[in-house]
């Protein structure tokens, strides 16, 4: 042991609690940063030398300097982060919906089809009445008005979450190619000695917004790049090269089609089947595609079946019935001619196109005799297409009234926005508590950061007074020559 | 678990945003008096109160109904009551007019008087309500009864209404079988008209026996305008409890619609308290807890 390795030992403290400072203060300011992992500075001691058989230290040393870090609670985070994506965006689709048919603040279709019926009572009351006949036509315009707005309310949801795909595509592809860019500075960095611990945290953020947009996997991989799949096992990145999507129309539906080119080129194949994940439960775009593709299409299929079935019957009973002037047409087109229970792709579109085939009042038929023999105060074809409203019809989802068939539409929105507010909330939770989880394992505490700080300080100023005190013992043993 | 500033600050701003939510919702509440604002508030009650609504507005039209059917019977009441004062004179005047001791100038002066009661009796068959023939059936709009012959030009049938779901009450009543007793005149009841007829020939004639031979019909006549009067205060009767009927449910309908939608004031205004209350102490114990920081122990 000499003098000389007492200084030395003294320095190695002096650059390793620097070292550790600096680590503390570059915490200490990254305290709000999103997505950064607090550092450690891990001090070792330096390995040993005998000194007259005795095995001496020779001071300390910073081994690494480690970021916390845990890749269990990232692929937490990321399947939290789909769910929650997906949900926000099917609850505020689902919002824009509910609207239309809330019968309970607002007048909506419910409410006309019992005026409707309700003018034909009315009219049984008054079977020669001009005003009673025309307000027949003007709630049956109305009617027909009701299931023509929400018919094309609902198209507008769904041509709205089309729409959005286009961002939802463009941030992705953002993404995508942001971590296949970390990937590439990372492996350069680490290929030397250095540790990319930035830049992971900055790549670990991109992937965790990757996947609130689209429910994808990850896997960390040797050389330092992370691999990125869609939940369906689709490639997204390999190593430098990132996927992209892309939006075409297909010519059938009119709606986009999203294309995926996998990494590093290729063909593109149609991803629209498996880009939201399982039932489109993943992510934005799997909201946006469920929205589009299954829930609203639900709503439209009941929506036509209901004007179908209520045009077929109404016709069947008008057509049976004579107007002021003997005519026997039917109350609505086009035609419904199909027994029911109507087959879905017979109703389909129905609700768009359905009018009124009346053009006069003296064509509403209160009567079920020709009135020049029987009578203009005949008013039994009145009563009983007012009774269609209390009848059964035959539907899809078995026998009932319109009015119950159309509450319980009411009922499946109702039920659906429950369950997205539900989803919203419920993954939302979720997420705050693993971003909570996560901040806990690696987000800086302020006050460990002033303590470690206050320990580096101290430790410096004790290797600075070990430096101070082999300098004195040199000034003493070369006091010793003079 | 290790608690840094972030995880504090996060869950503050959680729990404050929970409150939050749940102060709009009851001030909504509150606002506007009913918990059921949409169909995601309650799918199921939603769906019972769109039912009941429903059932609440046929009812509100079976009232409509009610009162239309109860306005026209009681015309048609009256017109029968009406009927049955001309019967009754007859009879007197035909009495008066079956013993043979009358001269020829007061079977003159009573000729005419029968001929103005029968013209009374036909103008009464043809009465109007609302620009209606209530005896004319289904040919409505027009007089149902030749004021000349008092042939019947009308329909047989009754004019239904509604009055509960698929309970239907005629309103008008058949001219035919009032007046003319069937068809042919006379083939199931009493051809009144006839019987003014045969009156005005018995007197013409000075026929006393003729006349005696009427006054047997004109009891029959009475009885069978009588009957129809039964009949119309019979459906009269089965509109007014039909009407108090009516009435009684479309409460209890309200009243359940109340129970499912409306909110309990006193629950939402002590719930609004607490939530007001949880928002303080939440703001005031995040304040206290950021206020303090090894900072200011460290020198």
């Amino acid at each position: 042991m000499s003098l000389t390795s007492l200084l030395n030992t003294g320095l190695s403290s002096l650059n390793a609690q620097m070292l550790a400072i600096e680590v503390t203060g570059e915490n200490i300011t990254n305290v709000n940063t999103p997505g950064y992992s607090r550092q450690t500075a891990m001090l070792v001691n330096a390995p040993t030398t005998l000194f007259r058989a005795f095995p001496m230290g020779n001071g300390v040393r910073v081994s690494a300097v480690q970021r916390t870090y845990d890749s269990f609670l990232q692929g937490q985070m990321m399947v939290a982060n789909s769910t929650s994506g997906q949900a926000k965006t099917v609850n505020s689709a689902l919002q824009m919906v509910q609207p239309l048919f809330n019968e309970l603040t607002t007048e909506g279709l419910g409410q006309t089809m019992q005026e409707f019926f309700s003018t034909w009572q009315d009219l049984a009351a008054n079977p020669q009445g001009v005003p009673e006949r025309q307000a027949v036509l003007s709630v049956g315009q109305q009617l027909v008005e009701d299931f023509h707005r929400i018919n094309t309310s609902l198209a507008s949801v769904k041509d709205n979450m089309n729409q959005s795909l286009e961002q939802v595509t463009s941030d992705i592809n953002d993404a995508l190619k942001q971590i296949a860019q970390l990937n590439v500075s990372i492996k350069q960095i680490e290929i030397g000695q250095g540790v990319a611990n930035e830049l992971r945290d900055q790549r670990e953020l991109v992937v965790r917004q990757l996947s609130e947009m689209v429910g994808v996997t990850f896997k960390d991989e040797a050389d330092g790049s992370v691999s990125v799949n869609l939940t369906s096992g689709q490639s997204l990145i390999s190593g430098k090269d990132a996927a992209s999507l892309s939006l075409t129309t297909n010519v059938a539906t009119g709606y986009y089609d999203v294309m995926l080119t996998p990494p590093g080129g290729g063909a593109a194949v149609n991803a629209t089947a498996f880009v939201g994940g399982p039932a489109n439960s993943q992510g934005e775009i799997g909201g946006m595609l469920q929205i589009r593709d299954t829930t609203i299409n639900r709503y439209l299929a009941d929506l036509d079946e209901l004007a179908y079935s209520l045009a077929n019957e109404m016709n069947a009973a008008h057509a049976a019935g004579y107007g002021l002037g003997g005519t026997q047409m039917d109350f609505f087109t086009p035609a419904a001619g199909t027994a029911p229970p109507v087959p879905a792709a017979t109703a389909a579109g129905y609700s768009a196109l359905i009018g009124i085939n009346l053009t006069s009042a003296n064509q509403v038929a209160a009567a079920s005799a020709a009135p020049a023999v029987g009578g203009t105060g005949n008013n039994l074809n009145a009563l009983s297409i007012a009774a269609l409203y209390n009848k059964t019809f035959s539907m899809s989802a078995g026998n009932a009234t319109p009015e119950a068939f159309y509450n319980s539409l009411v009922g499946k929105v109702g039920v659906d926005v429950q369950g997205a507010e539900r989803g919203e909330s419920q993954t939302g939770a979720i997420v705050s508590q693993l971003n909570n989880q996560r901040e806990s394992l690696t987000g800086v505490s302020l006050d460990e950061e002033l303590v470690n700080l206050t320990k580096y300080q101290k430790a410096y100023e004790g290797a600075a007074r070990v430096i101070n005190v082999g300098t004195e013992m040199m000034d003493t043993v070369l006091g010793l020559i003079r | 678990m290790r608690v840094t500033q972030n995880t504090s600050a996060n869950q503050v701003l959680a729990s404050l945003q929970t409150i939050l939510k749940r102060q709009q919702t009851l001030q909504q509440q509150a606002a506007t008096g009913v918990k059921v604002n949409n169909p995601g508030d309650d799918p199921v009650a939603t769906q019972q109160i769109l039912h009941l609504k429903s059932l609440s507005a046929a009812s509100d039209q079976f009232t409509r109904n009610i009162t239309n059917g109860t306005s026209t019977l009681t015309v048609v009441e009256s017109a029968m009551a009406s009927m049955g004062d001309v019967l009754a004179r007859t009879k007197e005047l035909a009495i008066g007019m079956s013993s043979d001791t009358n001269n020829a100038q007061s079977r003159a002066a009573a000729a005419k008087e029968f001929e103005q009661l029968r013209s009374q009796f036909i103008s009464l068959g043809n009465t109007e309500f609302n620009g209606k023939f209530v005896f004319g059936g289904f040919k409505n709009d027009t007089a149902p009864f030749d004021l000349t012959t008092g042939a019947f030009s009308g329909t047989n049938d009754d004019i239904k209404v509604e009055i509960a779901r698929d309970s239907f009450v005629p309103t008008t009543y058949s001219g035919e079988t009032l007046v003319s007793g069937g068809t042919p005149p006379g083939s199931t009841g009493v051809d009144i008209v006839g019987i003014f007829d045969n009156i005005a020939t018995a007197l013409a004639a000075g026929n006393s026996a003729g006349i005696r031979a009427e006054l047997g019909k004109i009891d029959d006549a009475q009885a069978q305008v009588m009957a129809g009067r039964a009949e119309i205060g019979a459906r009269m009767n089965r509109l007014t409890s039909a009407s108090s009927v009516n009435d009684d449910m479309k409460l209890s309908i309200t009243q359940v619609v109340a129970g499912l939608q409306d909110v309990d004031y006193a629950q939402v205004i002590s719930d609004l308290t607490k939530q007001e209350n949880a928002f303080q102490t939440a703001v005031a114990a995040s304040a206290k807890i950021s206020q303090i920081s090894l900072l200011d122990y460290l020198r």
